[in-house]
């Protein structure tokens, strides 16, 4: 079945998604977000961990492979709003090193662009959506921009026990940015400090595009059309331009919806397989890659996570989920030897049974049942992310099996290289100096199983078609009314936890877009 | 939204939580209640058979003292039988593939051999102690012999199932003297 034509067809609603549509909607364009997941109110966002897995990943499965598979269910997002429904909310940014990598050291890639490029649209989004921080206090590491529009987030005994142990490792910690209201802001109240920001915020307290960039698209004319699962981009007969879209409605009829710009933002794993999936014989090796690099690049972050057990009560039921403090101290990418690539140190959030639990993931019985009563009152905890370099064999492929519109799954390989390691290892080394100083009766560094978080790249941008798939905007180097969005453009990681780019590529792309229409539609 | 404290929200919104409960069988009814609720009232599985729900009980109570009372054999059971879009199982976050009771009757499939080896008996009938020393191997991939998914992976999924019907609930925050604090509270207790 066949829909009316429209400007532009948006292919997933989470945040970058959301972003397009606001921008460009208000811009006066008929633009209809497809979604595969349900719409949620903000009455479904039930305070309960175990009810919040409704908003996780559902559906196809991305398989998973490699010496360090990513893990991104507990982080992903089911239905419109995408993760950022039940994102943890840190607004950190990249810093101009990270955009330049390559110059500095001989690593990686440079970005197409620099710092100074993207932060007037970090400002912007701070005003629209609302940041809560201390941008005085950050500007120790990074040049100056706008004051945040509310003041940071109060603290608690979680966050602040930690600060002599930081102090006494010459390690600076300032109020983290985030992306939740200190106070009323827009119309929206303030945060309560209830710790159930990762299930979903329903006060509107949490900025999740629901309430920001998708209520302002749908305010001025979006469509957003719910369990809509998109297989394929189609394209002209001579493939120089998309024409639209394939997809499955909910009710598994099969659709195609015209547009004059596709813009594809379904999240780094997603966009790599719908671009595979829709070749042609124009495209044999999928849209947009001619390269060979869709798929290619996929990046993570890894956590070092420190615990703490204190005599003191430590209040960490209270709190967000998202960090008190924050630190670029070791930003630079060679701040600790043998161990290249950045570090962002955050302290200081708030506990829930699970996370208790899984602190010590070792202990059952009786042990476990004890350790939960100590837990409940005296554990804190601090993290520390870390930068994966891009490499060529973190990819995402095709797979002979399909899903139930039959569509090849996605296979997701990833593995960290030495140097993630290495940096893993001194971040938690230096985390349990830092849990020692600051006064815990026991600490320990979370092993095991290397942690992933924030998945990123795979459409990678880039100067041309010889080295990404899109150019700084998001458009594809080769289809110039194919636009893609939210992480996969990253050509590199660095440590910042990523929603807050994301938001701000997307709004610098949207306004490209928007400015610049009259040359993709001809 | 302006204006809306917490207090006010929940009033509101609470009643919105429509599909905050579990449904269980009953004489062919449909009954709202909690997991413990329905082990007390001995409400049939819907997809376990008897062993596998005495299998998943006595794993569950080895991981989280209460476990078994607190109903992990129905509460898995009963998510098994929702479509894997509407299951809350940790088996969504691990990433399996449904349907997810593959991994459960697979799983418990292990668990028996191993035990069967080490022990002669299936896990149900071993002493609390074997039960103890066994899961410790399980948790550390040394049960010799092992088949299927490793044993660290089962002893992760099933510790956390049975993390969540014990500590999970709003009454496990309770016991724990952890307020509970919520915007929505799930309608049921459970």
């Amino acid at each position: 079945m066949s829909n009316e034509k429209v400007d532009v067809v948006i292919v997933g609603a989470g945040a970058s998604g959301s972003v397009y549509a606001s921008v460009l909607a208000k811009a006066g364009k008929k633009v209809v977000l497809l979604e595969s997941g349900p719409d949620w109110e903000l009455s479904d966002l039930i305070s309960s961990e175990i009810w919040g897995r409704r908003i996780k990943p559902a559906g196809a499965p991305i398989l998973l492979e490699g010496k360090n598979p990513m893990t991104y269910a507990a982080q992903g997002g089911w239905g419109v709003g995408g993760a950022a429904l039940h994102y943890f909310a840190n607004f950190p940014r990249l810093l101009p090193t990270d955009f330049r990598i390559k110059s500095e050291h001989s690593r990686a890639h440079d970005w197409p662009i620099a710092y100074e490029d993207v932060a007037p649209f970090y400002d912007k989004v701070a005003r629209d959506t609302g940041v809560s921080g201390d941008a005085k206090a950050e500007e120790k590491w990074r040049p100056a921009g706008e004051a945040y529009p509310m003041p940071p987030m109060k603290t608690f005994r979680n966050g602040d026990i930690w600060l002599k142990g930081f102090d006494a490792a010459g390690i600076r910690m300032v109020p983290a940015p985030v992306g939740m209201n200190s106070v009323e802001y827009h119309g929206r109240p303030a945060c309560l400090y209830d710790g159930w920001c990762h299930v979903g915020c329903p006060i509107g307290a949490l900025a999740n595009p629901q309430i920001t960039y998708l209520g302002n698209a749908r305010k001025a004319g979006a469509e957003v059309r719910a369990l809509s699962t998109v297989t394929r981009i189609l394209t002209n007969q001579a493939g120089t331009r998309v024409t639209g879209v394939e997809y499955y409605d909910d009710k598994h009829g099969k659709q195609i919806q015209e547009a004059n710009v596709v813009v594809l933002a379904a999240w780094s794993a997603q966009n790599p397989r719908l671009l595979l999936n829709s070749a042609t014989d124009k495209h044999a090796k999928g849209l947009s890659n001619s390269s060979g690099l869709v798929g290619k690049f996929m990046m993570s972050h890894h956590v070092a996570s420190t615990w703490g057990m204190f005599d003191e009560d430590t209040q960490n039921h209270m709190g967000t989920i998202a960090v008190q403090y924050m630190s670029y101290e070791h930003y630079p990418k060679t701040s600790h030897p043998g161990a290249f690539g950045s570090s962002f140190i955050t302290a200081g959030f708030a506990l829930k049974t699970t996370d208790l639990a899984v602190s010590r993931a070792d202990l059952f019985g009786p042990e476990l049942a004890d350790y939960m009563k100590q837990a409940a009152r005296h554990l804190a905890g601090i993290k520390t992310f870390g930068e994966e370099q891009p490499r060529m064999e973190n990819r995402v492929e095709l797979t002979g099996e399909k899903d139930e519109f039959g569509m090849p799954l996605g296979k997701l390989f990833h593995s960290y290289d030495e140097d993630a390691v290495a940096l893993w290892n001194a971040n938690l080394e230096e985390g349990l100096k830092v849990a020692r100083a600051a006064g815990a009766r026991e600490a320990w560094s979370a092993r095991g199983a290397m942690p992933t978080s924030h998945l990123m790249g795979g459409t990678i941008m880039g100067t041309g078609a010889d080295n990404s798939v899109v150019n700084s905007f998001g458009q594809s180097h080769e289809i110039p009314n194919l636009w893609i969005a939210g992480p996969s453009i990253f050509p590199t990681a660095g440590a910042s936890n990523p929603t807050f780019t994301i938001f701000a590529l997307s709004q610098r792309g949207a306004e490209r877009m928007a400015s610049q229409w009259s040359t993709l539609t001809n | 939204m302006a204006g809306i404290g917490r207090r006010g929200f929940v009033k509101g919104a609470t009643v919105g939580a429509t599909i905050g409960a579990l449904a269980f069988a009953v004489g062919g009814v449909e009954i709202i209640m909690t997991a413990q609720e329905a082990r007390a009232r001995g409400v049939p599985f819907r997809l376990l058979d008897g062993h596998q729900g005495e299998a998943l009980e006595a794993l569950g109570e080895t991981l989280v003292p209460s476990a078994r009372e607190a109903g992990i054999a129905h509460f898995i059971d009963q998510q098994l039988s929702v479509p894997p879009t509407e299951s809350l199982l940790q088996a969504r976050i691990f990433n399996f593939r449904p349907p997810f009771a593959d991994f459960y009757r697979s799983a418990i499939v292990a668990v028996d051999a191993g035990s069967n080896k080490m022990f002669g008996r299936d896990f149900v009938l071993l002493s609390t102690a074997d039960q103890r020393a066994f899961v410790d191997l399980m948790r550390q991939n040394k049960v010799e012999g092992w088949t299927g998914r490793p044993g660290a992976l089962v002893y992760a999924v099933l510790r956390a199932d049975a993390v969540d019907v014990v500590y999970g609930t709003m009454e496990g925050y309770e016991a724990l003297g952890i307020p509970y604090m919520p915007h929505i509270p799930p309608e049921k207790r459970w």
